[in-house]
């Protein structure tokens, strides 16, 4: 008998390793084309494409990519703040929103999520949402229109509110009130507390959410000073296919197109600063999301 | 538990005191010139410009172009406004769109009813659909009033050729350039190894044989299913468009006979040019994702990838040249531009660059008089063409630009609009385009085709499905990746039909006909 267990368990775990790094290298490979692209000279990219050892190293990638550094600086500058500014402000809202939703005793509780989940349903359309941005909010060029909108997510409030009903025995509640808390000091004091595990996901989905916006600042913003990181990649990646696509028919001549390896380049300046930021936080998301799992 | 309350509620008070800040501090510049007309509004009253127009209020337009903003575009928008306040009594904004989603952001824009007062228009920003929908304020009686010597300065053709629906509803650029298509190849290499010029059908296929025969690591045809399917029609034969896609929904107007419309798809001519595209990718000459190639042809010959591409313009050889020369030095590209051997070459039409004022636009006579000063007006017109002279760029002694600093290249601001014949500096290179123009300057013919506004509601949803079919069937042909080309081409005919070719064409060609019979051509 348990000979036979500890057989099953071993093939099971070499099964597993296997998979797992199969898989890991699938994932690592673009990353690692990417890293070696950004170190080559472009000339050699564009005749004998693209290796994992660079066939003929080079910086001018970087040369390229660093020749004005305060744009990068400040669209890093730009999008840290939105990021901060908005997962801080958008955490706070949703939770408060997630909390009142799943009181019993809020009467309208259905009306306002229904209310609030139909928006994810129907929407009236990109022209009406610039218009009201633009016309009536007057909000064109501004660092608000790239935190405001983004602020309470429907999806996340909903899932801020399962967490927070899952999390929060109602007799706590009761028993705080009795205790003469009012609500705001039930929300700081207890909801907060306990749903730590939920605010750490939610946070996490906001800051990404954040963090990979780029649509606002192609639609909203004209100053070049106030352009988020992704999109200053994304513009630079797009002037190429702009030239791939248009510019034949249009005549349109633009000198000097950036080169492949600017590109990589490019997007290991953007990405890179993530990846090593990652492996320090990501522990505390991980005992966040395992820490209210087991219930005593 | 107290101290905690405070912190945090001193937080979030922080928090939402930068948003309100920003987002007060955001509104004089956003709502454009509206709310601008609080500030420095007390001027002295009554103040007239010099043509009679009445400045007392002081405004801010929105100045919009596609593209990228030079580096240094806040030095000469300030040098700018210096000026500005002192004709005008007016301050400008300029706002460029970039590359990224231009076309919806240009939408947006005339759409939204946003304060914008001057905006790019060319014939691929879809000026006459929109001219068509009444996007853009007619300028036929402002002209004459708030611009008269920009009215002068501007032929009175272009105003005509401008024309939608009998308005003037643009401001066309006047310098005169020609962006006809023309092969353009490795002279070096051909000298190298004796092969022909690439001038006819025949000789191109000799120059691309030597190549492959003598650089093997070579792909002799830069293309790409948009740059070389186009080009070789466009050399072949004779249509009455820029070629750009090909003829338009398979139709081939031919220039000398634009009321015969030919069905082209489908032909046996069609048929002939399949059966060589596939030939050509049979002997090697294109690589096999052709298809998928993220590069663009320039890059391909300035790398030397490959040796010859067909369909580019003067301006661009020149400048391809240039880059190429900067890191291969010994390398040469030459140029033999389509409308020698066709006899004759179109100008830019004059819709291909213009100035347009959105009827959104709340300063429309002022507007229109700071666009004369950028045109008319020599230190705007270089300011925004050059940048600044010591700083930016410099004249040499035969007269020639020669640019001193990254921060603001030559036509840094894509001036392609503003351009003065009489102000224009060119870089010493730009010679040889020069002498190309000067060359087609003997043959040229008006252009036909760009001053015509395609409707396309009536058959939309056509368009749409067989642009589906087009990329699914036709493109594979066009560069022969399809074993059996008769059998592909029959496909795609049915296809084709079934999205509703016959409709679109039927409609084109009642449109098209229309159109010539009231421009008076043929």
């Amino acid at each position: 008998m348990k000979v036979k267990d500890a057989e099953y368990s071993l093939l099971f775990k070499i099964l597993a390793y296997v998979m797992v790094t199969i898989v890991t290298l699938v994932c690592l490979f673009p990353v690692l084309l990417i890293i070696s692209g950004s170190f080559t000279d472009n000339e050699s990219i564009v005749r004998h494409g693209f290796g994992l050892i660079p066939d003929k190293f080079s910086l001018d990638g970087y040369m390229y990519v660093f020749k004005y550094p305060t744009a990068i600086l400040r669209a890093y500058g730009v999008t840290i703040l939105t990021t901060v500014v908005g997962t801080a402000l958008g955490m706070f809202f949703i939770t408060m929103a997630g909390f009142v939703l799943q009181r019993k005793d809020f009467k309208y509780r259905n009306q306002f999520s229904f209310y609030i989940y139909f928006t994810t349903l129907f929407g009236g359309g990109l022209v009406p949402w610039y218009i009201m941005l633009t016309r009536y909010m007057k909000l064109m060029d501004t660092y608000t229109v790239l935190i405001y909108p983004g602020l309470m997510t429907p999806f996340l409030i909903i899932l801020m509110r399962s967490f927070i009903k899952s999390a929060i025995p109602d007799e706590l509640v009761e028993s705080a009130k009795i205790d003469g808390a009012n609500d705001f000091r039930i929300y700081y004091s207890i909801v907060l507390r306990l749903s730590m595990p939920g605010i750490a996901t939610v946070g996490l989905f906001l800051a990404l959410q954040y963090w990979n916006d780029w649509f606002m600042s192609s639609l909203f913003i004209n100053d070049t000073r106030k352009y988020q990181l992704q999109f200053y990649l994304y513009n630079i990646i797009n002037t190429v296919q702009f030239i791939r696509d248009m510019a034949i028919s249009s005549g349109v001549n633009i000198g000097n197109p950036p080169t492949e390896a600017m590109r990589m380049a490019m997007s290991v300046v953007v990405t890179g600063p993530i990846v090593f930021l990652y492996p320090f936080v990501q522990r505390y998301f991980v005992k966040g999301l395992t820490i209210g799992a087991v219930k005593g | 538990m107290k101290r905690n309350v405070k912190l945090i509620a001193a937080l979030l008070a922080m928090m939402l005191i930068l948003l309100t800040g920003c987002m007060g501090g955001g509104k004089p510049d956003s709502g454009g010139s509206g709310g601008g007309a609080d500030n420095g509004g007390g001027g002295a009253s009554g103040r007239t410009s010099a043509s009679g127009l009445d400045i007392s209020q002081r405004v801010e337009l929105q100045f919009y172009m596609l593209g990228d903003a030079p580096v240094d575009l806040p030095l000469i928008e300030s040098e700018i406004n210096k000026m500005l306040l002192e004709d005008l009594n007016a301050t400008v904004k300029f706002n460029f769109t970039t590359w990224t989603d231009w076309e919806q952001k240009y939408r947006l824009l005339l759409t939204s009813g946003q304060p914008v007062d001057l905006i790019f228009t060319a014939e691929w920003t879809q000026y006459q659909a929109y001219a068509k929908n009444g996007a853009f304020l007619a300028l036929d009686d402002l002209l004459p009033k708030v611009a008269p010597k920009l009215y002068e300065f501007v032929p009175q053709e272009m105003w005509d050729a401008v024309r939608i629906d009998g308005k003037i509803q643009t401001v066309p650029a006047i310098w005169k350039e020609y962006v006809t298509f023309g092969n353009v190849w490795r002279e070096d290499l051909r000298q190298k190894y004796n092969l022909p010029i690439p001038d006819s059908i025949e000789n191109i296929e000799a120059y691309l044989e030597g190549i492959k025969q003598n650089e093997p690591d070579m792909i002799p045809l830069a293309a790409n299913a948009l740059f070389h399917t186009p080009g070789y029609y466009d050399f072949k034969y004779e249509p009455a468009g820029v070629a750009s896609y090909g003829f338009p929904y398979g139709l081939y107007i031919p220039y000398d006979d634009p009321a015969n419309v030919q069905q082209f798809w489908g032909s046996e001519q069609h048929l002939e040019d399949l059966l060589r595209m596939k030939s050509w990718m049979d002997k090697g000459y294109m690589s096999r994702n052709v298809l998928t190639t993220q590069d663009t042809a320039h890059t391909m010959l300035v790398t030397g990838k490959s040796a010859l591409m067909m369909g580019d313009n003067p301006n661009r050889w020149n400048s391809t040249n240039q880059d190429m020369k900067s890191t291969h030095p010994d390398w040469e590209l030459a140029y033999y531009p389509y409308p020698l051997k066709k006899g004759y070459a179109t100008p830019v039409h004059p819709i291909h660059n213009g100035f347009a004022i959105p009827i959104s636009s709340p300063n429309p006579e002022r507007a229109l008089a700071f666009y004369e000063l950028m045109v008319t007006d020599k230190r705007y017109n270089w300011l925004t063409q050059y940048g600044i002279e010591g700083t930016h760029f410099r004249v040499t002694e035969e007269g020639y630009y020669e640019g001193l600093s990254d921060t603001f290249k030559r036509e840094g601001m894509n001036g392609w609009a503003w351009r003065n014949p009489e102000y224009m500096l060119f870089d010493e290179s730009f010679e040889a385009v020069n002498e190309i123009f000067h060359e087609l300057d003997q043959i040229a013919k008006p252009d036909i085709f760009t001053g015509f506004a395609e409707d396309w509601t009536p058959y939309q949803a056509e368009r749409a499905a067989l642009e589906q079919v087009r990329q699914q069937y036709l493109h594979p042909l066009e560069v022969g990746l399809v074993d059996d080309v008769e059998a592909g081409l029959r496909t795609f005919m049915e296809k084709a039909k079934e999205a509703g070719l016959d409709t679109i064409q039927k409609s084109y060609t009642e449109q098209w006909l229309h159109y010539l019979k009231e421009a008076g051509i043929q």
